[in-house]
């Protein structure tokens, strides 16, 4: 990897009583896109606060460029953010918007001009140069705050929640305009939101905080595929957390007993496995399947323990809803102790399972399927 | 339901009675400046401007409008520059004594005039700078600092949160982003405030009478009119203050509901 | 790291004077105009006056004196009365007008009602007085045209109604606005809420709305009896200063008597006054809004 722009060494930040950033460490490499994802309250809007300058640390300390950043003031950083109110200057117009860090740099008007009209024109805001911020939409406004930040010529962008105050469709344009611009230029962004589906469709990297810690670095088919907690697990949606008691090791296999049954999964490759440990697994959503329980089978058992690596963990359980999201189905199913189960299906498989409420039905799972959480 | 209507018609022609109360003596006193009058009453008399141009040949009437000009002007300099420095403070920073230091800043209106009046006439006699247009100033600001700093900080909470510290993050230091931000951001706040404290000081008249001496203001003279007997003239002058007051007013009016609207835009 | 150091202090020193620029001008200006006359007052009061000359002393002959006196005692109680009474005649008066633009009049409408209340504020008190005065005289405006129905002539300067018609000139339009702010932030649906369980619209005011709009209502009052407790120009000009209040007491033996210490002494007693109706006013405002 390159090299590295930013570390937070041992960061604490704490507002009175409240712990909002626990023992940071993190380094993140030049030309980086970054993002740094989380429940609000989670300490991630604080860290980037802290990176530009606007929070101080109340212990540990902050590098850029291998330098010690605590003293130095917010002005004086070049780490200019995108904010998530935007926070245009409402008396400026556009231009003027885009020159004022240039014009803070004592960077002479017509040079200022040159530029400012540059990125302008480069983000496709030719046409509204001179438009006060106030007569623009939410994208062309999004678009001013990127070149304001961008004219200064940074190595390194902060964004805070950029687009959350943006209609669905613009999201979706404005992350591939990020997205291209952060490859043309080269430089590192940090972004910080709440939404999966921003930080996992721009970053190279994704780190999920929660509680002022941080609880997962990785890629986003990582995180997605092996997240390393049950705060992850949850954070991250749609998967099936269970928890249950070690009974036995043998052959590769875990078998563990829970509150509906005793399941097997394959033996994790770096974690001693020990007899009567407790342990959380996640199984992702997508890597369960559904079929209907033959009509008048009989009830011998609930449940049917994989013993061997071909034989699926199955359970016995009834429908209780089923939410739709375009060609994804998401059906969510009670065993009879109560646990919930959420399967996610393709819309087209549907018509096959012959759906209904209250019927029964069987789901199942590799044993390669689950995963297991650090606890 | 009708009896709904009928309340509801009988509650807005009551409301018409009250604001006839509020401006009958607004509207009389127009009147009778332009009336030929001694003593007017109904029927009224012919218009003239008889009241008008006696006191316009009146020196002592220019040198009081004189010094009110130059009194309002000045506190609304001083009380607008202090109110809005207190209205920063209130908005950026929190401390201890905060509450303390915001009643000394809003304290002054609910101490009556009067006791101001008397209580700044005997200190300013024993710091020996009482009489003098000066210590008109002095005790105006006191009077008016807490409606610019009212007016400044409504201003300054609508603005977005980060604005600040979107500057800082540009570059900006902390003067630089007061030049370039909060002033030009707060400017019709300001301008209003401005307008609104002038016209406050332009009428105030009981802390001037006592503090005054010889340098009388317009509402001094009008006082000491009023005290003599019945002179119209104090119809005409009250007419002239009226309408450069309303003036003021509605400037500052204006500003406020235009800056507000155009943010709402955004 | 010395290096680093230094900058590091600089920085925050510049804050701190950064700070202290915006948080100074007002601490030291009342101090200097505000805090300083009132303390002065509270000293002089205890000050001496030897041919029409103060001197600094400490005696307690001022306060003895006018305590002594029956006309101190008459003015208090006289004043008292006469601010108490506007406040409760001026709050009963705003109310009705408060009610119809909270709730009978548009946004709109409600707003430039506010614009007009506000500009008599910012116009003479002492010309309205003045027009009050010529249009209530004995051969004035209003008995001119009681004539006309075969009235009057009524007395009504120099009597307590002339002085009821200042205080109101001065204190109604600001007591209608604070009432309107506190009336018109009550949830619509309260009061729907209120006639749907049957609460006739006498009952919906007494038990939904006054007790909602409690804190605006008792605010509006104590600036009623604030304005009205310390105003001059009302019972002087309209009342004819029959007996005379404490303000006018005050002139007269500031501008009269050259007696400043014993106008300290009412000074300080209207204070105290002031200050003890207020705060109890708002505690009990603030006290019922929360239970």
């Amino acid at each position: 990897m390159n090299d590295t722009l930013v570390e937070f060494r041992q960061v604490v930040k704490r507002f009175d009583d409240f712990v909002a950033v626990k023992n940071l460490n993190l380094s993140i490499a030049e030309g980086e896109f970054v993002a740094l994802m989380g429940p609000s309250g989670c300490g991630k809007t604080t860290t980037l606060r802290m990176l530009a300058g606007l929070e101080k640390p109340t212990s540990g300390d902050i590098l850029l460029n291998g330098q010690v950043m605590n003293e130095v003031s917010a002005s004086e950083r070049d780490t200019p953010m995108v904010w998530q109110s935007l926070a245009l200057f409402p008396f400026l117009n556009a231009r003027q918007n885009v020159e004022f860090g240039l014009k803070m740099r004592g960077v002479d008007s017509a040079e200022r001009k040159k530029r400012a009209i540059h990125w302008l024109e480069r983000l496709d805001m030719g046409e509204f140069i001179e438009r006060p911020v106030n007569q623009l939409s939410g994208g062309q406004r999004q678009r001013v705050a990127l070149a304001r930040s961008l004219v200064i010529e940074p190595k390194i962008l902060l964004l805070d929640e950029p687009l959350s105050a943006l209609d669905a469709h613009l999201v979706i344009r404005m992350q591939g305009v990020l997205s291209k611009l952060q490859k043309e230029l080269g430089i590192t962004f940090v972004y910080v939101t709440h939404s999966q589906s921003e930080a996992f469709a721009m970053a190279d990297r994704v780190v999920i905080m929660g509680n002022g810690d941080v609880a997962q670095v990785g890629s986003s088919r990582e995180i997605y595929r092996a997240p390393a907690n049950k705060f992850v697990a949850q954070f991250v949606g749609r998967n099936n957390i269970v928890s249950g008691k070690v009974i036995s090791v043998d052959n590769g296999l875990v078998h563990f007993k829970t509150a509906f049954g005793t399941f097997s999964m394959r033996s994790p490759k770096n974690t001693a496995i020990e007899l009567d440990q407790s342990i959380d697994l996640s199984i992702a959503a997508d890597r369960l399947s559904v079929e209907a329980r033959p009509h008048g089978a009989e009830e011998i058992s609930q449940i049917k323990s994989g013993t061997t690596n071909s034989e699926p963990n199955q359970v016995h359980c009834t429908l209780i809803s089923e939410e739709f999201v375009g060609a994804v189905v998401t059906l969510f199913f009670e065993t009879n102790d109560g646990t919930e189960f959420m399967v996610q299906v393709q819309e087209r498989e549907l018509d096959e399972l012959n759906i209904s409420q209250d019927a029964n039905y069987i789901l199942s799972w590799s044993v390669d399927a689950a995963h297991l959480l650090d606890n | 339901m009708r009896s709904e209507r009928i309340s509801g018609w009988i509650l807005k022609a009551y409301l018409v009675v009250i604001f006839l109360f509020v401006f009958a003596p607004i509207i009389a006193s127009v009147v009778f400046s332009f009336n030929s009058q001694r003593f007017p009453t109904i029927p009224l008399g012919s218009f003239s401007l008889e009241w008008y141009e006696k006191i316009f040949n009146d020196a002592d009437v220019w040198t009081a409008a004189r010094t009110s000009v130059i009194v309002a002007l000045c506190t609304a300099v001083l009380s607008t520059c202090i109110g809005f420095a207190t209205a920063y403070t209130d908005y950026r920073y929190q401390f201890r004594f905060k509450g303390a230091f915001l009643a000394l800043a809003l304290l002054p209106p609910t101490v009556p005039l009067i006791i101001l009046a008397l209580a700044m006439l005997a200190w300013f006699s024993k710091l020996g700078i009482s009489g003098q247009i000066s210590s008109i100033i002095f005790a105006h600001t006191v009077l008016c600092s807490p409606f610019a700093m009212a007016i400044i900080r409504l201003r300054l909470s609508q603005m977005d949160e980060n604005l600040e510290a979107a500057a800082w993050n540009l570059g900006a230091s902390q003067w630089a982003t007061m030049r370039s931000v909060i002033v030009p951001f707060t400017r019709p706040a300001i301008i209003a405030s401005f307008c609104l404290t002038a016209a406050v000081s332009f009428d105030e008249f009981a802390v001037a009478w006592f503090v005054s001496g010889l340098n009388k203001t317009i509402p001094v003279v009008i006082l000491e009119i009023v005290q003599g007997n019945i002179d119209p003239q104090v119809n005409a002058i009250g007419t002239l203050v009226f309408v450069t007051s309303m003036t003021l007013v509605i400037i500052a009016q204006v500003l406020i509901m235009t800056s507000q609207k155009r943010d709402k835009i955004s | 790291m010395t290096q680093s150091d230094s900058t590091a202090s600089n920085n925050r020193s510049s804050q701190r004077l950064y700070a202290l620029t915006w948080r100074l001008p007002i601490i030291v200006w009342q101090l200097l105009f505000f805090i300083g006359p009132l303390l002065f007052l509270i000293a002089m009061s205890f000050f001496l006056v030897k041919n029409y000359r103060m001197h600094e002393a400490f005696e307690m002959v001022n306060w003895q004196k006018m305590f002594s006196r029956a006309y101190f005692k008459d003015a208090y109680v006289f004043t008292l009365g006469m601010a108490a009474g506007a406040t409760v005649l001026c709050s009963l008066i705003a109310f009705p007008a408060a009610f119809a633009l909270s709730f009978k009049v548009s946004e709109n409408t409600r707003r430039w009602a506010i614009f007009f209340l506000i500009i008599p504020f910012f116009t003479s008190y002492l010309v309205r007085t003045f027009s009050w005065y010529v249009i209530l005289s004995e051969s004035g405006v209003v008995n001119s045209l009681l004539q006309f129905i075969g009235l009057g002539p009524y007395t009504m300067l120099n009597t307590v109604f002339g002085t009821m018609v200042g205080y109101l000139t001065l204190t109604l339009p600001l007591v209608i606005v604070l009432q309107t702010f506190s009336m018109s932030q009550i949830d619509k649906s309260y009061i729907e809420a209120a006639y749907n369980l049957g609460c006739g619209r006498l009952r919906t005011i007494t038990s939904v709305i006054i007790p909602l709009a409690k804190t605006g209502l008792i605010i509006g009052a104590v600036f009623c009896f604030i304005l009205a407790f310390g105003d001059f120009v009302s019972p002087y000009y309209l009342g004819g200063s029959k007996p005379p209040t404490l303000s006018i007491l005050i002139i007269d033996t500031t501008k009269s008597g050259q007696q400043w210490p014993r106008a300290a002494v009412v000074a300080i007693v209207m204070m105290l006054t002031l200050f003890t109706v207020a705060f109890a006013s708002i505690a009990y405002a603030y006290r019922k809004q929360q239970r």
